[in-house]
Parts: C-alpha cells; sequence; structure tokens
C-alpha cells in the first residue's frame, strides 16, 4: 500500500546501509505544528543480527504553511547545537526532493515523554517548577546568543548581516510580510514600524544565531522542571541576540495571564538570567527597539496565516484560531512597548 | 422560544471538546476538534458584540476625522477626512460595517503618519487622540480567553 508509512520506510530503508527489516510502526501525526506537519513513529531495523528501535520525529512541509520557512535552515540548526549547551534532538536526514513524501522533509530523533504545552506550564506539577523552569529557559537563550556562528558551521547556511543591519533587514523582511498578506489595515503595526524607523536600534553587539520562535510551547519539560530539548527552529536566522530575548518576552505569551513571561518569571528576571548567561548587556533602549519589532513580526504571523486560512491554501484549525487569538493580542502588546497603553 | 446563539454555540463548544475530542482516537483529532470548541466560544463572543463595536469605532473615527480637517495641512487628505468625517454607515449588516471599517481605518494610518510629521502642540494632541482610539480599538476587539 502507497501510505505514508510506507513510503517512509521505504525511503528510510534506503538510508539504512547496514540495516535491514525496517519497519514504521505507530506513525502519529502531533497537533500544532503550523510550520510543518509533524509526526512521531516508532522504527525498527535489524542490524548485526540483532534488533533495534527508536521513536523518531517526521517533519513535513505543508502545502501551504504560517510563515514560509528553510526546512534546510532548521535541520542545520538542530545539527549545530546537538550535543551542545543547547539541549536539541539528533537530526537524522533531510530530504529535499517531493518524489519521496510528495513535500520536502526531514527526520530526528524523539525527545519522548516530556510536555511541551504553554498552558499545561502554567499548572501543577509544572508551575510548581516555574522559577527552575526559567532559569533553565533563559539560561539556554544566552547559551544560544553566547554561541559562535562560524564554529557551529552556520554561517555559510544561514545568511550572513552586519551587526549594524539586522534590524533593517529583519523590519524589512517582516513589513514586506504585512504589505503582501494583511487582509485588513493594521494601524497599530504601521505606526510601531514608523516608530522603528525613526528610532534605530545601535548595532548588535554580536551577531549569533537567532532561534527565533525561543518561547513557551517550543520548548521541551518534565514534571521535575527540566528542560529537554529546545524546539521549532525553523525561523532561525543570523542576526542581534536581543532578538530573541525580546520575543521571549512578549507579552503574548503571558500563559499564566499575570505579568510573567512566558508564564514563568517576571520580565527582569529573565532579563537577568540571559544577561549572566551570556555575558552580553540588554540594554533598555535596544531592548525596547526590539521588543516593538518582536509585536510587528507576530503581527506578520498571525496575519500570513489568516490569509492562507482565507484564501483556502492552508486551512489548518490552528491559522484560524490563530487569526482570532493573537492578533489583537499582539497589537496590544505592540502599544504597550510603546508606552501607549493605558495601565 | 428557542436557544439563542449563544446559548447554541456555548453547548456546541462543550459538546466538541468534552465528548467528542476525547473519543477521537488519535491525539491529532482531539486537538484539532477541541480547537474547534474554542473557536466556537471565540465566535460567540465576537457575534454578540460584533456590530455594536464597529458601530461605536466607525462613529469614533469620524469624530477624530472631523477634529482633525482643520489641522491638516496636506489639501488631498483634508477633502478625504472631510468626506470620511461626513460619511455614514452604509447598512447594519456586518459586512457594510466591516468594509466602511476598513474604509476608515485606511485613513487612520494615513492621517496618523501624517500628523506625525507635524510640530505643533495641536498635531501633538491630535496624535495623542489618534494612540487612545487605537488603543480603544484593541480594547474593543478584546477576547476574554486570549492570554494578553
Amino acid at each position: 500500500m502507497d501510505t505514508l508509512e510506507a513510503r517512509l520506510c521505504d525511503y528510510i530503508a534506503g538510508k539504512l546501509r547496514h540495516g535491514s527489516g525496517v519497519r514504521v510502526e505507530n506513525l502519529d501525526r502531533i497537533f500544532g505544528g503550523a510550520s510543518r506537519e509533524t509526526y512521531r513513529f516508532v522504527l525498527h531495523w535489524k542490524e548485526d543480527e540483532a534488533d533495534h528501535s527508536r521513536r523518531l520525529i517526521l517533519r513535513r512541509d505543508p502545502p501551504s504553511s504560517l510563515i514560509e520557512t528553510e526546512r534546510a535552515i532548521e535541520f542545520a540548526a538542530y545539527r549545530a547545537f546537538h550535543g551542545s549547551a543547547v539541549p536539541v534532538p539528533e537530526a537524522l536526514w533531510l530530504e529535499e526532493d517531493p518524489q519521496y513524501l510528495e513535500h520536502p522533509f526531514f527526520v530526528m530523533e524523539e525527545l519522548s515523554g516530556f510536555e511541551a504545552s504553554p498552558q499545561a506550564i502554567t499548572q501543577p506539577p509544572y508551575s510548581d517548577h516555574a522559577a527552575k523552569l526559567a532559569q533553565q529557559k533563559w539560561r539556554i537563550l544566552g547559551e544560544i546568543a553566547k554561541a559562535d556562528p562560524s564554529k557551529l558551521g552556520l554561517e555559510g547556511v544561514m545568511k550572513s548581516v552586519a551587526p549594524g543591519e539586522c534590524w533593517q533587514r529583519e523590519l524589512a523582511r517582516w513589513e514586506g510580510v504585512l504589505d503582501e498578506d494583511e487582509l485588513c489595515p493594521q494601524p497599530v503595526i504601521r505606526a510601531a514600524i514608523r516608530w522603528l524607523r525613526r528610532n534605530p536600534p545601535p548595532p548588535a553587539q554580536k551577531i549569533s544565531v537567532v532561534h527565533a520562535d525561543y518561547r513557551t510551547g517550543n520548548f521541551l519539560y518534565d514534571a521535575e522542571g527540566t528542560i529537554h530539548g529546545i524546539l521549532d527552529w525553523e525561523m532561525a536566522h543570523l542576526g542581534d541576540p536581543l532578538e530573541d530575548l525580546a520575543w521571549s518576552i512578549n507579552p503574548v505569551w503571558r500563559w499564566a495571564r499575570d505579568e510573567r513571561c512566558g508564564g514563568l518569571a517576571p520580565r527582569e528576571d529573565a532579563i537577568r538570567i540571559w544577561e549572566q548567561s551570556c555575558g552580553l548587556r540588554a540594554d533598555p533602549d535596544a531592548l525596547r527597539w526590539w521588543e516593538v519589532f518582536s509585536s510587528v513580526k507576530g503581527q506578520g504571523i498571525w496575519v500570513s496565516g489568516a490569509q492562507e486560512f482565507s484564501e483556502g491554501t492552508n486551512q489548518d484549525v490552528i491559522l484560524g484560531l490563530s487569526s482570532w487569538i493573537m492578533g489583537n493580542a499582539q497589537d496590544r502588546a505592540a502599544l504597550l512597548a510603546l508606552g501607549r497603553l493605558p495601565s | 422560544m428557542k436557544p439563542d446563539s449563544a446559548r447554541l454555540l456555548d453547548v456546541f463548544a462543550v459538546h466538541l471538546m468534552t465528548k467528542v475530542a476525547p473519543a477521537l482516537p488519535q491525539a491529532y483529532q482531539q486537538g484539532d476538534v477541541s480547537v474547534l470548541g474554542i473557536m466556537l466560544l471565540a465566535v460567540k463572543e465576537e457575534t454578540e458584540r460584533a456590530a455594536s463595536r464597529r458601530i461605536e469605532e466607525n462613529a469614533a473615527l469620524r469624530r477624530l476625522f472631523e477634529t482633525a480637517t482643520p489641522r491638516v495641512q496636506d489639501a488631498r487628505l483634508r477633502e478625504r477626512l472631510a468626506e470620511a468625517a461626513s460619511s455614514a454607515d452604509p447598512g447594519l449588516t456586518i459586512s457594510e460595517l466591516e468594509c466602511a471599517n476598513i474604509a476608515l481605518r485606511d485613513l487612520l494610518i494615513d492621517l496618523h503618519a501624517h500628523v506625525e510629521e507635524l510640530d505643533s502642540p495641536e498635531a501633538r494632541r491630535l496624535d495623542q487622540d489618534i494612540w487612545h482610539e487605537l488603543a480603544q480599538s484593541t480594547e474593543r476587539r478584546r477576547l476574554s480567553m486570549g492570554a494578553f
């Protein structure tokens, strides 16, 4: 039968040079991936006369997604950080030829038995460890900021950028997304863009790998408050490390519905942990610029998803929901960062 | 007597989330149906205020444009503002109100960009009024289930 399971099995059998009897079992789609279709499965094979099995993840491009992203860069980021102070699953095979599974894809290790939900982290038993999780979350982000992209082998994979040009490149990218995809006027975000252009930030202290979607919901954690894996590197690029810090503390991720960033820690704690971890300074004015920018980028993501949904190119229910729930929250976050939201 | 749409959406949402979703065999399907339930709750909240928030906002924008018109230096923009200030909603369906709202908010962007270039106490006051309206617009659209 020409099922996804069978085709995946054929593909992997071609990759396992010393393996035989390859079987793919329990292929099960994971809910929530808006930029890739994500499936977990168990791979069984024989090698050296012994039976082996491994839990794996398939990340396949959908026909259209919330954001157009580069799978090769995501794959390279997983490979680069594997075995480092930044916990990530092992990336195994990248396939950009659509002949195998209709769309490009990659396969990586599944870090199984952990939680990723941004809502669950605000509830017991996980919420009992909020401070511990916060400490790790922003320490790991500091490790990403501290890492040298050239030593990671990512300089040739991700587009280079000069320290003084990071902000212009990112702002132009997301303004372009809004120009192309917005279904209705965005007066708050357009005002934010004008403010960003009138008040450019200082050059980046260093060029870092920017995860670009580092937030509660994109890492795996356990009930003892340990983070086991940083996921969803599909927007990763080289840039100003403050971009990631600002995104991580954006108010739209206040899952506990209080002041805590990402449902975990007060803003000042998050910044302090990050600064201690990477040895960089979060200059308040520069960070404010990136906080305003993060809402422009966020709105770009929601607007893009809304456009896909409306045009029928991708009608994943999560796109409908995110455009309704997140769009206005993102406007409010922009107003807050600009000092324009009445308390 | 029949249940109103708010009651229907409430019951359907709970039904999807507590009865249909858990009975589905795959986690992906469960998530999908649960989101449909959440979405129905959002639709319920939005449906109740859909007309009133647009009518209120369109009126607020027209008042703002009326105040702004004499302070604007660009002749073409002044003309557009005067025209918009004296306009009326074409009807009371959501699509008619939304169409008017889109045109008014497009004009608000142009007005705001223009006012930011002016340097006078009057312009600063107008700028404050525009920011106030932008903040109000997010209050009108706020959904209770949002994290922020």
